[in-house]
């Protein structure tokens, strides 16, 4: 019964923590703008609001089109099961388990692309092609950064990776943990449909990649669409804090307000390349994401280098 | 100050790879700029514990004339003959990032069997400057346009540069600022051929290295 | 372990009727039974529409034929019979590719296969040539026991790997695939990707297991020629808009994943990292079956879909989940199961291999450890662009609307003959999926047999317990969806009924199905960054004008080994023979005396 509480507490701090941290991001590139913009916590309210509306169903589509929302949301959560988040430890750690993050998240994007084409709209036939072929080159360099992480930490599970004792490896290895880091950046901006890569707030056509393929969606559906959205960026800048913040005092309540800390940094950070940069030509997306890839091979080339 | 060493190592290669992959002729400067301002900066790193006077000339001459001097003329001779911003190379930019990633492996195998005298402060800088050298190489014969031809050779010149400034107890002074004085004449020499290139031929900037056949 | 010997007498020179049950053979007889019973059971159904015009005596023949032979090449211990089987199964799956005969494009696939089978046995009569004198007999049993010298073994391993290579589909000797499997009737497909080329694999680990010790460099031979086939076959299959001939160009890319886990293998063996070996053959086994299954199903489903809309464009299907409900499903879970999804086979024996990958990164020299790095990296890029083919693939035929006409015509339901082969392979993919232990013991037990090592000295519980968090983690998985959906209808119960309404696109009021994306325009990012490798070309101009005539265009995507390789060396042939021609010389004594002077020159060596 011990695992059954510790994924609980574990997907209940999740759940309440997710939502904030898009609010920031939010908050910071309406400070970029010259705006107020909307509060912190909005996400809390929008999320609220979706729950309780109705959902609309295009005649075209298929029991897919109704799957997709939930295994989107169901694999989110199984991954948020292998990440630690700050003192919590990852209830489910096991050798290997970034294949299982990895392809879960695959298991999830087919149910989008699927429900994407299912509508029988271009618009989503759009975004789900774009999102295939960007998710190649994401797996890429994804894939690349696990090869140097695991090196560096002599394992292949995701906790072990990225909570080893790095406070000692930065010194050693700082440089290579400096190119793992940005390239990660780079993943997540390209996974969770952040400026230069796609753009999270409009819905036009020259933008859309994750947007437009929720176009169709409402109610309950979109509900855990965006929740699944906001689960996975907390996700995956809870697998880049301690890369780059290898605090670890030994104190629970420092070590989750460095943590929180962290995050709060990580989001600032994120808003402030989406409110600097400008959203990339289709083509230039694809060189971004070969230059993740590349500084990934590069931190492996020196890790192999120093032995 | 290995691991400061390190860092510039890895950042001016990554440098390297950055511009090889751009395309805005303007930014590819500025990105060289900074690759210099880190070059400049690293006889600092080097001997932390004890800096001479020779480091100080070394970085102030580097840095005078590669981070000010040899960028602002780029920019003049791009502004003067008008020259488009955007440039395809001959391979194609998503082509030329995958290969600047083998040239690094590449470069990072050779040095495997290359033997330094003496003990380098980093054991980075020998297949780094060896990457730089090939990356710079690399975009000198990819581009299409005289600007960044020459600025491909500028990027050999950092990396041999670099790997210069690891062997500073061996080599004279008076190598250092040949090698400086050569990147200064290159530059001048290329701006003023573009700049006649221009009013001859009323053409933007074509290459500098000559197609086969053709006379120059 | 199991290991059973069964002989009968037989007098054939050099010959015995010799089988023998083997782990190896045990693994590899799973697919064929399989495959074999429910290809015959989903034909019974598929050949209907043909029986009134074609005579299926003959086809039902070889069919039978057929089977006998893929049984009697795993079973068979003596060289003679092995090539006599192999000889058996080349004639047989020809007869069978050629049922449609009355087209030229199959007779002209047929022949192709026939040839290129042929010039693959005859490397192979070589190799087992070399290996029976170096063993003194015919008998692999014997051969196995016998010492070989390095560069006997490395001729061997060639040879085999080009002559085995054809029936398996590697690249570039792999030109028949795509031609042999459209042509050929949808049952007969399955049984040539599931179990066909599975005897090419089989026949390169039997001469493994024989030759025992290998250099160095066969195992990175097989780790690139794994990521060859991976690679480009995925980039193929995402060119294709055929149906048949993308599922075979998939074949090609996961014939590649098991040449990459072999690959593995023979660097552990090489290491001497028995752990390593057995992670490596183990993985490419399960694959091994794995594919057998979920390729099965999915030439199933396809000639499905094939026998209700009569085409195999895909660009001309689309909707057809809603006409065929249960065929959808099943596709549905065959294309989950190929992109190595978890939930379903692919993803255990993928893991294996990523296992063994990284095992090599951490224990390997250099080299081998970047090859490993090389292999995880090809081996993450296949996962997703076959992720991205399939997605394609569902979305096209079976979602959105059809694209060229209103509506499907209601027309007979699909037979039930049909759907329970293809619930049966389903079945097999689900449960290897969530209870991976049997099939993963038998597999590991295969590898080990395959390399000499025994398998209870191994930490075999490192992979076992990953296994089973992954079992865990898929049946959460399960859970949550159930609880969604719960979750779901109870905030939706106050709101019943659902409104229905038409898709919104954006307020544009035109809108026909032929807006729809097709199967090129989705994968006309992909192909487009890969255009020079894969030689895209596209024929007709696009749109121009204010009011512009009516265009076509047409997309096609070449295979470099058929247009730079074959063809070229086809036409210098043909050019050749058509000097040599025989019918210049008509004097029949010329002949006579050819055989004359044949007769002098055997008796004179045989006399010396």
């Amino acid at each position: 019964m011990n695992i059954v509480f510790l994924i609980l507490v574990h997907w209940l701090i999740v759940l309440t923590l997710a939502p904030l941290f898009t609010g920031v991001i939010t908050k910071v590139k309406a400070f970029f703008a010259g705006k107020k913009g909307p509060s912190v916590f909005q996400a809390y309210f929008d999320l609220q609001k979706l729950f309780q509306k109705s959902s609309v169903y295009s005649s075209t589509t298929t029991w897919i089109f109704r799957a997709a929302p939930i295994v989107n949301l169901a694999a989110v959560l199984v991954l948020s099961l292998l990440v630690p988040v700050g003192v919590l430890k990852a209830p489910v750690q096991f050798a290997g388990d970034i294949f299982l993050a990895a392809y879960i998240l695959g298991l999830a994007r087919f149910f989008m692309i699927a429900a994407g084409l299912d509508t029988g709209s271009s618009f989503e036939g759009m975004g789900a092609s774009r999102e295939a072929f960007f998710s190649c080159l994401t797996e890429l360099a994804l894939f690349m950064n696990f090869i140097t992480l695991s090196l560096v930490a002599r394992s292949i599970s995701l906790s072990t990776m990225i909570g080893a004792d790095f406070p000692l490896s930065w010194k050693l290895m700082g440089p290579i943990l400096l190119l793992v880091a940005a390239s990660f950046f780079i993943v997540i901006l390209a996974e969770n449909a952040r400026i230069p890569v796609d753009d999270p707030d409009t819905h036009l056509e020259l933008t859309m990649i994750h947007e437009v393929m929720i176009l169709d969606h409402s109610g309950v559906d979109l509900a855990y669409m965006f929740y699944a959205a906001i689960i996975k960026l907390f996700v995956f800048a809870g697998i880049l804090v301690p890369i780059i913040f290898p605090i670890q005092t030994g104190n629970i309540t420092v070590d989750m307000l460095v943590f929180l800390g962290a995050m709060l940094v990580v989001s600032i950070m994120i808003g402030v390349v989406e409110s600097v940069m400008a959203r990339l030509r289709l083509n230039r997306v694809q060189n971004l994401l070969l230059i993740a890839f590349a500084l990934a091979f590069f931190g492996f080339v020196v890790k192999m280098w120093k032995g | 100050m290995t691991s400061w060493v390190d860092a510039s190592c890895i950042i001016i290669v990554f440098l390297s790879l950055i511009i090889l992959s751009n395309y805005r002729v303007v930014a590819m400067i500025r990105v060289f700029a900074i690759q210099s301002l880190v070059l400049g900066l690293l006889p600092f790193f080097m001997h932390a514990s004890c800096i001479s006077s020779r480091d100080v000339l070394i970085s102030l001459i580097t840095l005078i004339l590669k981070v000010a001097l040899v960028p602002s003329i780029l920019f003049w001779a791009i502004r003067h003959v008008s020259m488009r911003a955007e440039i395809k190379p001959i391979i194609g930019f998503g082509s030329s990032i995958v290969f600047g990633a083998l040239i690094i492996a590449g470069a990072f195998w050779i040095s495997l069997s290359l033997k330094l005298p003496g003990k380098p402060v980093s054991d980075l800088i020998l297949p780094c400057s060896l990457s730089t050298v090939l990356l710079g190489f690399m975009i000198m014969v990819t581009r299409t346009r005289a600007v960044t031809q020459v600025l491909g050779y500028l990027i050999m010149e950092n990396g041999i540069f670099l790997f210069a400034v690891s062997l500073f107890d061996v080599m004279p002074v008076l190598i250092e600022m040949g090698i400086l004085l050569d990147i200064f004449v290159a530059v001048f020499i290329m701006a003023i051929v573009v700049n006649h290139i221009n009013e001859e031929f009323e053409k933007s900037a074509e290459s500098i290295i000559p197609k086969i056949g053709e006379t120059f | 372990m199991i290991e059973k010997l069964f002989q009968l007498p037989w007098h054939v020179p050099f010959g015995e009727f010799s089988l023998k049950l083997d782990p190896l053979s045990f693994i590899f007889l799973i697919p064929v039974a399989i495959m074999i019973l429910s290809a015959a059971i989903y034909a019974v159904g598929y050949m209907r529409p043909f029986k009134a015009t074609k005579s299926m005596g003959l086809h039902i023949f070889f069919y039978f034929l057929l089977s006998s032979a893929l049984v009697l090449i795993v079973l068979a211990n003596n060289v003679m019979l092995f090539l006599g089987a192999w000889e058996m199964m080349t004639i047989s799956t020809y007869f069978l590719i050629v049922f449609h005969d009355e087209k030229a494009s199959v007779r002209r696939a047929g022949f192709l296969y026939f040839v290129m089978s042929h010039c693959g046995t005859f490397l192979l009569i070589l190799m087992f040539f070399l290996m029976a004198q170096n063993g003194g007999s015919m008998n692999f049993n014997v051969i196995s026991h016998s010492k070989f010298p390095v560069l006997l073994a490395s001729a061997v391993f060639l040879l085999a790997i080009v002559g085995f290579g054809v029936k398996a589909g590697f690249i570039p000797v792999h030109i028949w695939l795509p031609h042999a499997h459209p042509a050929s009737p949808t049952h007969v497909s399955a049984l040539l990707s599931g179990v066909t080329i599975k005897t090419g694999i089989y026949g390169i680990c039997r001469v493994l297991w024989m030759v025992g010790v290998l250099p160095d460099w066969c195992g990175y031979l097989l780790l690139i020629i794994g990521v060859l086939c991976g690679v480009m076959g995925v980039l193929y299959a995402l060119g294709q808009h055929e149906l048949k001939k993308l599922l075979a160009y998939h074949s090609i890319e996961n014939i590649g994943i098991i040449a990459l886990g072999m690959g593995v293998g023979l660097l552990g063996r090489s290491h001497q990292m028995p752990y390593l070996a057995v992670l490596g053959f183990g993985g490419a086994l399960l694959h091994v079956v794995n594919h057998a299954l979920f390729k099965g199903l999915l030439f199933l489903g396809a000639g499905a879909v094939i026998q209700k809309t009569h085409t195999g464009e895909m660009d001309q299907m689309g909707g057809l989940a809603r006409v065929m409900p249960w065929v959808s499903l099943l596709f549905l879970v065959g294309s989950l199961a190929i992109c190595g999804l978890p939930l379903f086979n692919g993803f255990i024996s993928e893991f294996i291999i990523y296992f063994g990958l990284f095992h090599g990164l951490f224990y390997l020299p250099l080299q081998g450890a970047f090859s490993c790095a090389v292999g995880i990296i090809a081996l993450a890029l296949m996962g997703s662009l076959a992720l991205a083919c399939f997605s394609k693939v569902y979305g096209t035929v079976f979602l959105g609307q059809p694209r060229h006409l209103k509506e499907w015509p209601q027309g007979e339901r699909t037979s039930s003959w049909m759907l329970i082969p293809m619930l049966f392979l389903g079945g097999w993919c689900l449960w290897i999926g969530l209870f991976p232990k049997t099939m993963a013991n038998v597999a590991f037990s295969s590898g080990a047999y395959l390399v000499h090592t025994d398998l209870s000295r191994l930490p075999m519980e490192n992979i076992f317990l990953p296994l089973s968090f992954i079992i865990s983690g898929a049946l959460l998985f399960l859970a949550l969806v159930v609880g969604l959906i719960i979750l779901r209808r109870r905030l939706l119960k106050d709101l019943r009924p659902l409104p229905v309404r038409e898709t919104w696109v954006c307020g544009f009021s035109q809108v026909t199905s032929r807006f729809q994306y097709t199967s090129s325009s989705f994968a006309r990012l992909i192909v487009g960054m890969v255009r020079t490798i894969l030689f895209f070309r596209r024929e007709g101009e696009g749109v121009k004008g204010k009011f512009p005539p009516k265009v076509s265009m047409r997309s096609s995507v070449h295979d470099a080994s058929e247009e730079f390789l074959f063809k070229p060396m086809f036409v210098f042939l043909t050019g050749l023979s058509r000097k040599l021609d025989i019918n210049r010389i008509r004097h029949t004594q010329i002949y006579l005396m050819y055989i004359f002077l044949y007769l002098i020159f055997l008796l004179a060596w045989k006399l010396k």
